[in-house]
């Protein structure tokens, strides 16, 4: 008798979440198939394009469209005028104004270089840039304010015009304050205090796949498509229905692949506007996709700062107090500016927690592009000045800068830790995480033997997962769940992947929680038709938040196939296990019932389903994180919980010509429990690459009259690949989150805060020049090391100690903010809103 | 971008009757590298494209008595493939170190010259190493220097219907060693100041000429002529390079820094003529 081959027996299915599983997206990017949105035609198409401001600052005289209207194959043209009371103006909502400052042209006035003018919509692109040319613009010129302080100074000319900010007619369109503990007693009675003057550049989103759309009107049913390259369709969706009032559930949003965002399209844009109203007006598609130097200018950019930061020590190095009044530019425009000041200024005083701050900042309109969200969101600006300013308190103290920041990062004995800012730090890693940065780079060895014109240097921060910001309360995303009838699975969600791999990422939490195989899972495309709602993919919240509704959908799902599992099989739902894409009595993995069959009874099969069960498996589950709004006084848990980013960075300058080159750099992060390494890291190299370039190079050129003069890749520099070091020193130092259910945090924006800090107190420590500005070019480089050689210096700032610098040099000389308390509004103080009946209007008086 | 008439002459003489024909209106287009990005933005809007791609005789590298002399429409990359013997290995080198892969590969140093940008490398080169630049034009055949190639606030002097047709480098015999040395913020950036030194030594090892020459940072690449015949007759191993240094940012880039610019474009020519005279000297005859 011959023995039978033993039967071959199931291994128990493998978990996918923790895996470098290779990306589900790769396939169609690699090959050039991806479908971006100046790919998208459509049957009929129209091409626009938009005129767009040659100057900064000016009255409107006239826009004449007549000639362009005759010009060849021109179908439609449009402009300022034309639309003033036809649709809403934007940017309440986020901003939480009153009235938005946002409209599609400029009507009276140009506040930006760049701002559109007016459009033209014709057969093709030639022919509407050809159009363009022919439309006749008169502009009364005015003076340009590019300089945020400038523009706060007493006699400045007005910027928005015609909206009452919180505080008044000025440029400052917000405020913000902190104030926890007392940082003036801190300052009085510590042992050491640092102070100095610090600025921030501004830097683009720069990502390849420029912004555009397709607008795309149905005059029978009166739906308007949009297809838009854009991170958030709801956001989308939301206001332009608003602005066009028109229902929502007529507007529908559809999202091409996306070739990055970085933040920059985290909001609508005029030209979606635009091109809507031009499909609605003419019945046809219209596509509108900006070229590079209109995305320069008008594609928002990192709001720059000026700091004037303080930090308070005790001599044992323990970090007291934290002082700063910030001026904060936002450009002549922004959706996004003032909420950047608050949450990356809240999260910036991480990985400290740091018992006095005292911060005033005022946000500030200039004549310059729309500032704007971009990786990092206010940490890097914070953490560039707070960072360097622990460095110059070690040196203040005789100790090292490790042995100082070790001291003072979260290290408690129990989670969930609250700082006094009122974080709520669930989990960290940050003490080891700052170690294991410090020993990659060969700290200690290059410390005790100094090479000249080489140097070391650290920064840490703490990156929100996540974000309730304080215009906008809610921090939510959803995912609906189907198990199709052939036992496949359709992730739905709004929340628009463009580098993070939400196909994949998604795909492996599902595999594990329902036992599908990961190739038979695939992520629709965003669609405000089909998606659940979802606020978009930013903050960093992807993996942490969107992961979590995906959990929760699987497990809703998960329990329904068990249910009808159960009564097929007449087992207790207790004895069933999921996996290799079955359900199965356990112990037995290789019996049991397809998942087809199971999804096939709840839809096509329905007697086969257990009495009083509601047919189909689709479900839908949403998350929205229990983080708390901002207070009055600055504190809150505005994150679900926070990724810890230790850096440490060794550069050499080259005192002949300045140029400075990171020749080596490590980077440890707590990202909690990781998805998936392989994406996280090329998360952390890219966030590494946006920090280096805002370091050593990437800044917007104003001219004195606002002309932004390198608005192209050959003159805005960005780095290139040839620019970065060997990233091999990355780690992850897992500390899983306690809130989030999977242990996930984000990981986006991590690689990104302290870069510049990191680099700035390695070329400080290189060449004796503290950088007070960015980016650090070879030629300021140069130009310092020569000053300070001149001057005989040992240490030297730049630009504060240059012999042409106009700013405050000492705190003497810093200005003080305005402490005025915000306007309360109210409605019988407008004119036209007397009410006869509101007789406490005499005994209380105006407001104002 | 505007619509064009693209025209495709067989020939140097049909090209240079077809400028011609069409006068102002037409633009000669060879590798596109500059011109395609000016006619994307609309900042040049020529009716008419003369294409030289199809003229067999404005390709190549070929020797001619002494002379080297490279058809202008030979791409860098074709370039960089040559192999020259002696100093004209250099012009290999910076051919090969210029801009980024696909614009050596459209790109040709007829195309560079033509468009004149001071930061690119072919200017200086062809300045360093006394180069003279061969042009058509339906007068005739004519030979130019640099010098009065070049305009001297920037730009050619080239009139309309003329066409550069080939660089004649000098013959192997004219250098002992040419170096050259640039800086640029990011690998694929144009130049911002070059300099070129170009060595011939005497059996003895004395200098019997010493050509030093700054591109980029001016608008026209501009010889250190004082300061290179003064050290005619110096040994070699008698430079003293920081002083010869300061000389040629004297003599190239007079006066006292006023802007941050001009201060730093000083450094780094005064830099850049160190490297290359080190270079240059401890191996001239590499």
């Amino acid at each position: 008798m011959t023995q039978a081959p033993p039967r071959p027996t199931s291994t128990a299915p493998v978990k996918l979440v923790g895996q470098s599983v290779p990306r589900k997206e790769d396939l169609a990017l690699l090959t050039g198939t991806a479908r971006f949105i100046d790919d998208v035609k459509l049957p009929g198409m129209l091409y626009a394009k938009i005129l767009r401001s040659p100057v900064a600052h000016a009255r409107v005289r006239s826009i004449d469209t007549s000639r362009a209207r005759q010009m060849p194959g021109v179908v439609d043209v449009l402009c300022g005028a034309d639309l003033v009371g036809r649709v809403k103006p934007w940017g309440d909502l986020m901003q939480d104004l009153l009235v938005g400052d946002h409209t599609p042209f400029a009507v009276d006035k140009v506040l930006y270089e760049g701002q559109e003018l007016a459009a033209v919509v014709a057969e093709t692109k030639y022919q509407a840039l050809d159009a363009l040319e022919a439309i006749e613009i008169d502009l009364e010129e005015l003076p340009a304010l590019v300089d945020p302080e400038a523009a706060m100074a007493p006699g400045a000319g007005l910027i928005q015009e015609g909206i009452t900010y919180e505080f008044g007619d000025g440029n400052i369109f917000d405020r913000y304050r902190v104030r926890i503990g007392d940082a003036d007693a801190a300052a009085e009675e510590a042992d050491v205090v640092v102070r100095q003057r610090f600025t921030t550049n501004r830097q683009a989103g720069a990502a390849l796949d420029p912004h555009g759309c397709v607008a795309d009107y149905d005059t029978f049913t009166r739906e308007l498509t949009i297809w838009s390259s854009t991170q958030s369709i709801y956001m989308v969706r939301d206001v332009l229905a608003d602005v066009l009032q028109i229902p929502r559930n007529k507007v529908r949003v559809r999202i091409p692949e996306v070739g990055a965002g970085f933040g920059s399209k985290a909001q609508i844009f005029p030209y979606e506007v635009i091109a809507s109203i031009f499909s609605m007006r003419l019945g046809r598609p219209v596509h509108l996709v900006l070229g590079r130097k209109e995305i320069f200018q008008s594609g928002t950019a990192r709001n720059g700062q000026v700091r004037y930061a303080e930090l308070m020590c005790r001599r044992d190095g323990t970090i007291t107090g934290y002082r700063d009044y910030v001026v904060h530019n936002c450009g002549a425009f922004s959706v996004w500016g003032n909420q950047v000041l608050h949450i990356g200024t809240n999260v910036g005083m991480l990985p400290y927690a740091i018992p006095n701050i005292r911060i005033d900042g005022d946000i500030v309109h200039t004549n310059t592009a729309p500032g704007g969200a971009l990786r990092g969101f206010g940490i890097p600006q914070t953490i560039w000045a707070k960072e360097q300013l622990v460095d110059m308190a070690a040196a203040e103290l005789g100790m090292d800068p490790l042995e100082l920041r070790a001291k003072n990062v979260i290290r408690p004995e129990t989670f969930p830790f609250t700082t006094p800012m009122g974080q709520i730090i669930d989990s960290t890693s940050m003490y080891d995480c700052l170690h294991t940065s410090a020993e990659a780079i060969g700290w200690a060895e290059k410390k005790a033997h100094p090479v000249p014109y080489e140097g070391v240097g650290l920064a840490v921060s703490m990156k929100y997962t996540s974000c309730r910001h304080p215009s906008f309360d809610t921090d939510l995303s959803a995912v609906r769940l189907r198990l199709e009838t052939d036992g496949t699975v359709t992730i739905y969600s709004s929340d628009v992947t463009h580098g993070q791999s939400h196909a994949t990422m998604l795909a492996q939490i599902v595999a594990d929680g329902l036992g599908v195989g990961f190739e038979k899972i695939t992520l629709a495309a965003p669609d405000s038709v089909t998606s659940p709602f979802g606020l978009g993919t930013y903050a960093s919240r992807g993996a942490a938040v969107l992961g979590t509704a995906c959990r929760l959908a699987t497990e809703r799902l998960r329990e329904r196939v068990l249910t009808i599992a159960a009564h097929v099989l007449e087992a207790n739902v207790e004895d069933l296990d999921i996996g290799n894409d079955r359900v199965y009595i356990k112990g037995l993995p290789d019996s049991g019932l397809y998942l087809e069959i199971l999804a096939s009874f709840a839809a096509y099969r329905t007697h086969q389903l257990p009495p009083g069960f509601e047919p189909t498996l689709e479900v839908v589950a949403t998350y929205d994180t229990p983080t708390e709004r901002e207070g009055a006084d600055g504190s809150g848990n505005l994150s679900v919980t926070y990724s810890a980013a230790a850096h440490s960075a060794h550069v050499r300058v080259d005192p002949e010509t300045g140029y400075v080159r990171v020749v080596d750099y490590a980077m440890a992060h707590d990202t909690g429990v990781v998805i998936n390494p392989l994406v996280v890291e090329g998360q952390h190299q890219g966030g590494f690459l946006m920090g280096l370039g805002m370091v050593l190079g990437e800044d917007y050129l104003y001219d004195a009259d606002g002309h932004l003069t390198n608005a192209s890749f050959a003159t805005y520099l960005a780095p290139t690949a040839t620019d970065m070091p060997e990233l091999t020193k990355i780690y992850e130092i897992p500390a899983p989150s306690l809130t989030i259910p999977g242990g996930q945090k984000g990981a986006g924006e991590s690689g990104t805060g302290p870069v510049p800090a990191a680099v700035g107190n390695a070329v400080f420590d290189a060449t004796g020049v503290r950088f007070t500005e960015l980016p650090i070019t070879p030629q300021k480089m140069l130009l310092a090391l020569r000053e300070k050689e001149r001057q005989g210096a040992v240490t030297f700032r730049f630009p504060d100690d240059m012999p042409d610098f106009t700013g405050p040099r000492t705190k003497a000389e810093w200005p003080e903010p305005d402490l005025t308390d915000a306007v309360d509004f109210d409605w019988d103080d407008l004119p036209g809103f007397d009410d006869e009946d509101d007789e406490d209007d005499v005994d209380g008086g105006p407001a104002l | 971008m505007k619509a064009f008439t693209y025209l495709r002459p067989g020939d140097g003489a049909e090209a240079v009757a077809l400028l011609r024909e069409h006068g102002p209106d037409a633009r000669v287009i060879a590798g596109g590298q500059s011109l395609l990005l000016a006619l994307k933005d609309r900042s040049a809007r020529p009716p008419v494209l003369v294409s030289l791609r199809g003229v067999p005789e404005l390709a190549g590298v070929r020797v001619e008595g002494d002379e080297l002399v490279v058809g202008a429409t030979t791409t860098y990359a074709q370039l960089t493939r040559a192999e020259l013997p002696g100093w004209q290995a250099t012009i290999a080198a910076v051919a090969g170190d210029l801009a980024d892969r696909p614009v050596r590969t459209m790109g040709t140093i007829g195309g560079g010259l033509c468009a004149a940008d001071p930061r690119y490398d072919v200017l200086t080169l062809v300045t360093g190493v006394g180069a003279r630049l061969e042009v058509l034009s339906s007068a005739g055949r004519r030979v130019l220097t640099p010098a009065e190639f070049f305009a001297p606030g920037g730009g050619t002097r080239l009139e309309p219907g003329d066409v550069l047709t080939a660089i004649r480098f000098p013959g192997t015999a004219a250098w002992d060693g040419v170096v050259f040395e640039k800086f640029r913020t990011r690998v694929f950036d144009a130049a911002l100041a070059s300099v070129l030194c170009a060595v011939r030594l005497d059996p003895d090892g004395a200098l019997a000429a010493l050509q030093l020459t700054v591109g980029a940072a001016v608008p026209v690449p501009v010889v250190a002529v004082q300061t290179g015949s003064a050290l005619v007759g110096t040994s070699a191993a008698a430079v003293d390079v920081d002083a010869v240094a300061r000389d040629v940012v004297t003599e190239v880039l007079p006066g006292r820094g006023d802007t941050p610019a001009l201060q730093y474009a000083r450094e780094l020519v005064s830099a850049l003529t160190r490297r290359a005279l080190v270079r240059a000297l401890a191996h001239p005859r590499s």
